[in-house]
Order: structure tokens, then C-alpha cells, then sequence
């Protein structure tokens, strides 16, 4: 759906697993209340109707982005459910747990009974091929597998052996991620199927005779589903409409029920009458890549790239750019996201003067020419274009590559050859967000910069738990951004509009999605 | 006859090359490559996995190669499968050309009965009345079909709620449901084919009147609804047949704005896909089957000639 599958194009774009919106509940999958006994279907709604503006290019969860798991994950129950508030319940599996200390051997405890769309019975077998298909594909999900060894140690019972320590398993086998979204034996065997048709064991199964691909996608309900009163309505249909005023006009006469918005159109949905609701998701500023200073010398200097963080007004950027669906914000996370610490929101006030004396105090008093590459949606290119007028006034010119192709604006940034660029990212654990974001090998950081502080606070927290995790957590952020290797700008909201027949669409920090699973007829 | 049908199997082919070959090119040089978008959101890509996965797609074969692969398959029947689901082309076209055919086949009835009564109208009737439709000929031309979709989506829609604002059903699902869905953008497409047929027509049938027996029938005290009806028009149609062709063979390019405005599943809106994200045997299957079109739609004009003059069938 739109928004979501703006931050996919990032990242197909950029084949960046770091934009994955972690942590944000792109996907639901199964309810928040599993229950372990079958019970009659429980469809209460005729046709739930959901609209986003971009299509998945395939079906298959371990293929697909993930921020595209909204078309497969009616079908695909996951190992483990995130709720809304954050917490973990079960899915597939109905406990899990590590095994010994340091994060490497993981252990699911499967449901019993539970049965595929085309009847039949889920076993702990099926799981590990699964996983090892998971990898096979190399699809979003395989990094994080890559190397790991799995194993049915018992009837129902499945455990992961990592290659390197992992705490996020729990995390990644939720609907947010489509590693846990198990696929049939059926499926497995014929994978080619998978793009176009659904092998899950979740409330709904595709119905492919109602389905146009890349544009209407039509489910019906699973009859071997285990969690049957989990199944809200006969048939959900999800469209794609490329306009932004398409999708209001059809929420407006009642054809569709719920949708993605955005700033353009946030204030018509509310006068409407519509639901709207929103969360804090992404952040979005500029990635100042080359900091070893390749390409540009300056980028190399901690009091340049602080300059460049001091002359940045925030507070006018966001009215102008992003009124309505975001906050300032001088980290890389979202409000109530992994390592956020609001006393980190106050590090760089808007100080021209402050800019000026540090740029002088580098070696810089008449400022630096760089370039910046951007794409062009989602006032990205918008956001460009302010920053090289605020950046002038502290004689730092820059140079701005619009890239409307997002294949190349992605090349562009990735290889390395351009010093800085507009990023945008979803909020997900630090573990998680490593790889991509600020690791030696992240996609995020073209130059491989690496630092051996960064680099320790990743290892302790990686094998950490608990209340230490979170600590690691915010001493990984406090470290960006007290090393400016970013300029974070806004941390924005992605809008929902619903119309008012039907429920279940709030969303909160740690849920900033609707899950669709969870969207219900309103009673009257 | 044979000679004539020969020649036109020749020409039709070699316009089929031509459009696929030409495709196959652009596309290719477009900026991006299938396998980045297939890889997707990897962050792990290594440059092996890359070329593997081209390799798979056969992206690494020199593009002539590719080419004579596509044309290999086609002869077999098959367009290949889409990249990304895996769905056969013919499959998933297969699905969408109802709808454009839909739009496309309605909107051509709509404005050649509409553009012929208008020009018609003008050029018998002139004065005043001739110069309003003039008018609206022109305007007609002048409307950007995206915002005079969005206009009667938000009048006849959104306010009235007399048609749904977006969306396609199928013929052979719901008539009345099919009908009115494609109200609305029938009308937006028929605006500028309405004014190109009307002018067509409206300068036919001036030259007509012009001549000597139109003249003489009026002579002969024939009333002017027999005249223009059995013999100008017929005289007059063979300009505005072969403006229908054309206006046929625009619309094939013209649905793809209005299918986006009103979300409806058509060719058009698949060829706008599967150019962003490089899906090469998508992009040909569209070419191919729009240039299919542009086949047989010559072939009808040809033989509406024959039809309307019996001369033509007499050339040699």
C-alpha cells in the first residue's frame, strides 16, 4: 500500500533490508488472542475493502518486500504474533524461548493440529523447510538466516542454531517480517506457484479467480483456519488505485473501507468524516555518508557534519514540508521507538552562529561544496532543495542530483559515488537495524565507515536482554547522532483513513500500521 | 485477392517485428535492471547474487539474443511469464484486456454516434448553431482527460453518487455493475474522440454538398433528412472511417491515464507497472497485444471501404 510501499521502493530501490519498518506492524497476520481449540466460522462482515497505491510484485512472503506483506499475510499465519501494543503472543508456535546465554540457540514450541489452506497438517518438518527456503530465496529475510542451521528436535519443536548471536528471533518471526509466515509442503514444491497463488495456514486463502494481479487481490475465508472466530469477514478485497484522490473519493462514497493517506490529502479525509488515525514511523533527513572523507574532505570532519546538523531549522521544515504527519527529530528512530531518548531531540538546536564558529573551528570558515542525491517522492527532493538553501547560509554549497528513477537513485547512493543523500528509514531493533544502517557492510553506509566504539556497544547488545538492551540501545543512537553521522529531520507518521462502519484501525509507537487482521465491522 | 491479402499478411507481420523489436530496444535502455527490482529490498546483495539472478532472468544475453528468445517462445505460443509472480503474460493479460477493450469499443460507439450527429448537425445546419458545436468541438479537443476524470468523478460520483468513482466489473459477472463502471470513463475518454470525429465529419459533409448530385437530389424536391441520411452520409463515411481507426488506435495509448484515474484493470495500467519495475516479458506481451489491435483494426478499416465504396473493391 502506499506509504508502505514507499518505503519498499526505498528499498527495492536501494536493496536495503534497513528499510524494513521493523518494529512497525506492516503485516498482521492471526489475532491478537489465539485460541488453541477450532470453533465455527465467526465472519461477521460482508466485504472489507482496503486500498493502497502500489501493488506487490509477487505473493510469496519470502520473495516479497515486506513492506508489501499486506497482500500475503491474510494467508500466512506466522510463527508468532505481534499485538498492538508491542507485546508477543502466539501463533504458529505457541512458546518459544533461547536456549543457554548469548543469543544463538532459539527454540519453537509449535501448535498442534494446525492445518495449511489445502488441508493439510502443519509439521515441525515443514517449519524447517520453511526456513531453509527462507534462505534459498534470497529474498529480505535471508540475511538474517544466512548461516543459521535449523533442526526438529521434537514432535512439535523447532530450534534455530545461529551463526552469529541473533535476539531478534522472536521479532522476525512475526507478521512484521515474513520469515515466520510458514509455507505449505505444497508450496514448497512448487514455488513458482507462490507468486500468484497462497500456500499459507492463515484465516484467508486467495481467491484467484478474483484476483487481477497488481490490481485487485480477493480473499475468502481459510476453512481449515484454527482461530475461526479470528475470521471477520467473507471476502476482503484489496485494490490498487494509483491516486491519492482516487482512494479519498472511494472512501468518501463508502467503496473502500480503509486506505494508507497522506499530507496531501489528510485534512479532506478528516473534514469527510473519515477515521483517521496515525503513528510515528519513519525518520527522514540527510545520510552524510562519506564520512572518511573520500570524496569530500570535509564530510570527514565530526564538527563539519555537526554544522551541517546546528544550521538545519527543523521546526520550519516540518511545518512546510511535513505538516500534519510529522516531528522534528535529531535521531535516527521515531518517538517510543528502539533506542529513542527524547533528551536527543535537543542536541542540535537551529544555530546558524554555532554552524559557522564549528565550520571555522574545522577548517572551513567559507564552507564546502558536496553533492546530495535524492529521489523524487514524498517531498524528499522538497526536503533537498531546503536544506542546499539553509546550507548556503553557512557557505556550504550543494550540489543536488533529483533522481525520478528510483533504480538509479538507488544505485546512486548505494555505490558509493555520491557523499550524501536523503534517506529514509523505518524504525526496527538496533540489531536488526545494523546491517543496514550503520555497519561497515550496511548499504546505508556506502563508504564503510567503521567505528570500533560503534562497533562494541553493536556486539554487547546484540548478546544483551531486557532493560540492558534498551540502555545499548540508546547509547548506539546517542552515538550517532553526538557523531553527526546523520542529519535527521522529521520523524513522520503514516495516516490511515477508515470509513466509520468499521473498527480496529487504531494504532500507536509500536504499532504504527493497521493490521488488517484486526480490523473489525463496527458494532452498532 | 489473394494478392491483396498477401500483401496485407506481409505488412501486418512486419508491423508486429517492428513494434516488438522497437519495445524490446527501449525498454531495455531504460534506466534500472529487472534483477535490482526482483532482489528487491535485500541489503545483502553481493555483486554474485546479482549476476546470478540476471542469469537467471537471461538478462546477462546480449540484447539480440534476448530478442530472438522472446520470438522463439512467441512461436511456440507462449509470451513468457512476468518476472516478479511467475504468472504466464498471456495469463495475466488475459484477465486485463476486457477492461480496455471495454473502455475502448464503448468509447469509439459513444463518439462515432455522437462526433457523426454533431458534425452532421454543423455542417447541414450551420449558422449559429453550426458554430456552437464548433465550439464544443473545440473544447472537446482542449480537456485534459485526467482532470475532466477527476471533475466527473467528483460531480457524478462523490455528490450525486450515481456511478462508483473507480473501479471495473466484468461484463459476464454483472452487466448492470459493468455498465456502470465504465460511464465514467467513457465519458472522459469520448471528449476529445467525440470533437475529432464531429470535425471529421462535419468537413465531409460539406465537400459532399458541394457536389454536383447533391444538387440535383435537391432538385428533385428530396427531403434533406433522406438526402443526408441515404446518400451524403454514406459518401461521406470513408473520412470518418478511417478517423474511427485512428482514434481506435489512440485510444490504446489514451486508456493508460484514465485506467490510473479510475483504478481500473486494464492494459494500460499494466503497461505503466511493468515499465517501473522493468518487466521486460510484460512490457513486450502488452506491445505485442496493442499491436495486434492495431492489426485488426486496419483490417476492418480496410474492408468498411470496400464496403462503403463499391470502387475499392474493384482496384486493382
Amino acid at each position: 500500500m502506499r506509504k508502505i510501499k514507499h518505503v519498499v521502493r526505498t528499498s527495492t530501490v536501494a536493496p536495503v533490508a534497513g528499510m524494513l519498518l521493523a518494529s512497525v506492524a506492516a503485516c498482521s497476520s492471526a489475532s491478537s488472542s489465539p485460541v488453541t481449540q477450532p470453533a465455527a466460522s465467526s465472519a461477521t462482515g460482508g466485504t472489507l475493502t482496503v486500498a493502497g497505491e502500489l501493488g506487490p510484485t509477487t505473493l510469496n512472503p519470502e520473495t516479497t518486500n515486506q513492506a508489501d506483506c499486506d497482500f500475503e499475510e491474510l494467508a500466512y499465519e506466522p510463527l508468532i504474533v505481534r499485538l498492538n501494543d508491542g507485546g508477543l503472543a502466539p501463533g504458529l508456535a505457541t512458546s518459544w524461548h533461547y536456549a543457554g546465554s548469548g543469543n544463538t540457540t532459539f527454540v519453537l514450541n509449535l501448535r498442534g493440529g494446525v492445518k495449511f489452506s489445502d488441508g493439510t497438517i502443519m509439521t515441525a518438518q515443514d517449519v524447517v523447510n520453511d526456513f531453509e527456503y527462507v534462505v534459498k530465496a534470497a529474498g529480505q529475510m535471508a540475511p538474517f538466516f544466512a548461516g543459521d542451521s535449523f533442526t526438529v528436535t521434537g514432535p512439535l519443536q523447532v530450534t534455530i542454531t545461529a551463526k552469529i548471536p541473533n535476539p531478534d528471533f522472536p521479532f522476525l518471526l512475526t507478521q512484521d517480517y515474513n520469515a515466520g509466515d510458514i509455507i505449505s509442503p505444497g508450496g514448497l514444491k512448487d514455488t513458482a506457484a507462490l507468486g500468484t497463488k497462497t500456500f499459507g495456514a492463515g484465516p484467508y486463502e486467495l481467491d484467484a479467480a478474483e484476483t487481477v494481479s497488481g490490481s485487485t487481490y480477493t480473499y475468502t475465508p481459510n476453512p481449515y483456519y484454527y482461530d475461526k472466530p479470528a475470521v471477520h469477514w467473507a471476502k476482503v478485497v484489496i485494490k490498487v488505485m494509483s491516486s491519492a484522490q482516487a482512494i479519498l473519493d472511494a472512501l468518501k462514497t463508502g467503496e473502500v473501507n480503509l486506505s494508507e493517506g497522506d499530507a496531501s490529502t489528510l485534512k479532506a479525509a478528516e473534514q469527510a468524516g473519515l477515521t483517521v488515525t496515525q503513528a510515528p514511523l519513519i525518520w527522514e533527513g540527510v545520510d552524510l555518508a562519506d564520512r572518511n572523507g573520500k570524496m569530500v574532505k570535509a564530510l570527514a570532519s565530526v564538527q563539519v557534519r555537526q554544522a551541517l546538523n546546528y544550521d538545519t531549522d527543523r521546526t520550519a521544515l516540518v511545518s512546510a514540508l511535513f505538516a500534519g504527519v510529522g516531528t522534528p527529530t535529531e535521531q535516527v528512530t521515531v518517538p517510543g521507538g528502539y533506542g529513542y531518548l527524547a533528551s536527543l531531540n535537543t542536541v542540535y538546536p537551529y544555530d546558524p552562529a554555532k554552524a559557522k564558529q564549528l565550520l571555522a573551528a574545522a577548517g572551513y570558515p567559507h564552507g564546502f561544496t558536496m553533492s546530495m542525491v535524492t529521489a523524487d517522492y514524498d517531498e524528499e527532493n522538497l526536503l533537498a532543495q531546503a536544506l542546499k538553501q539553509e546550507w548556503a547560509q553557512i557557505g556550504v554549497t550543494v550540489n543536488i542530483i533529483d533522481d525520478a528513477n528510483p533504480d538509479a537513485y538507488a544505485q546512486a547512493f548505494a555505490s558509493g559515488t555520491v557523499p550524501s543523500f536523503i534517506a529514509t528509514y523505518g524504525q526496527q531493533p538496533i540489531p536488526v537495524e545494523g546491517p543496514g544502517l550503520f555497519l561497515p557492510s550496511a548499504i546505508f553506509n556506502p563508504y564503510h565507515t567503521a567505528s570500533p566504539a560503534l562497533q562494541s556497544l553493536y556486539d554487547q547488545d546484540i548478546t544483551a536482554s531486557g532493560a540492558a538492551a534498551t540502555t545499548l540501545d540508546q547509547k548506539v543512537e546517542s552515538y550517532l547522532v553526538d557523531n553527526a553521522w546523520f542529519v535527521p529531520v522529521v520523524a513522520s507518521g503514516l495516516p490511515w483513513y477508515a470509513t466509520t462502519n468499521i473498527t480496529g484501525t487504531a494504532v500507536t509507537a509500536t504499532a504504527p500500521l493497521v493490521e488488517l487482521y484486526q480490523v473489525e465491522p463496527a458494532r452498532s | 485477392m489473394i494478392r491483396i491479402a498477401a500483401r496485407w499478411l506481409v505488412s501486418s507481420v512486419a508491423l508486429l517485428f517492428a513494434v516488438t523489436a522497437l519495445t524490446f530496444v527501449l525498454a531495455s535502455l531504460a534506466p534500472g535492471s529487472a534483477a535490482r527490482a526482483v532482489l528487491g529490498a535485500n541489503t545483502s546483495v553481493t555483486p554474485q547474487q546479482y549476476a546470478q539472478v540476471k542469469r537467471q532472468l537471461g538478462l546477462d544475453k546480449p540484447l539480440p539474443v534476448q530478442y530472438w528468445d522472446w520470438l522463439s517462445h512467441l512461436l511456440h505460443g507462449s509470451l513468457g511469464n512476468d518476472l516478479f509472480s511467475g504468472q504466464p503474460i498471456t495469463a495475466a493479460l488475459g484477465t486485463r484486456i476486457g477492461a480496455s477493450l471495454s473502455l475502448i469499443v464503448a468509447t469509439i460507439v459513444v463518439s462515432g454516434v455522437a462526433g457523426v450527429a454533431f458534425g452532421t448537425v454543423s455542417a447541414v445546419r450551420g449558422g449559429l448553431t453550426g458554430r456552437i458545436l464548433d465550439a464544443l468541438t473545440v473544447f472537446g479537443f482542449a480537456l485534459p482527460s485526467f482532470w475532466l476524470g477527476l471533475i466527473l468523478i467528483d460531480v457524478l460520483a462523490v455528490q450525486a453518487r450515481l456511478f462508483p468513482t473507480t473501479g471495473y466489473a466484468a461484463l459476464g459477472s454483472d452487466p448492470g455493475q459493468w455498465l456502470r463502471s465504465i460511464v465514467l470513463p467513457v465519458l472522459t475518454l469520448s471528449a476529445g474522440t467525440t470533437a475529432a470525429i464531429a470535425r471529421q465529419t462535419r468537413d465531409s459533409m460539406l465537400q459532399v454538398f458541394g457536389r454536383d448530385f447533391i444538387t440535383a437530389l435537391r432538385s428533385r424536391g428530396l427531403p434533406l433528412r433522406v438526402i443526408v441520411g441515404k446518400h451524403a452520409l454514406r459518401n461521406a463515411a470513408i473520412p470518418v472511417v478511417t478517423t474511427l481507426g485512428v482514434v481506435f488506435i489512440g485510444l490504446l495509448g489514451g486508456t493508460v491515464l484514465v485506467e490510473q484515474v479510475f483504478a481500473i484493470p486494464g492494459l494500460g495500467e499494466a503497461a505503466v507497472t511493468a515499465t517501473s519495475s522493468h518487466d521486460l516479458p510484460m512490457i513486450e506481451g502488452i506491445a505485442f497485444y496493442f499491436a495486434i489491435l492495431v492489426v485488426i483494426v486496419n483490417l476492418l478499416v480496410d474492408i468498411s471501404y470496400s464496403v462503403l465504396n463499391p470502387r475499392v473493391r474493384m482496384a486493382p
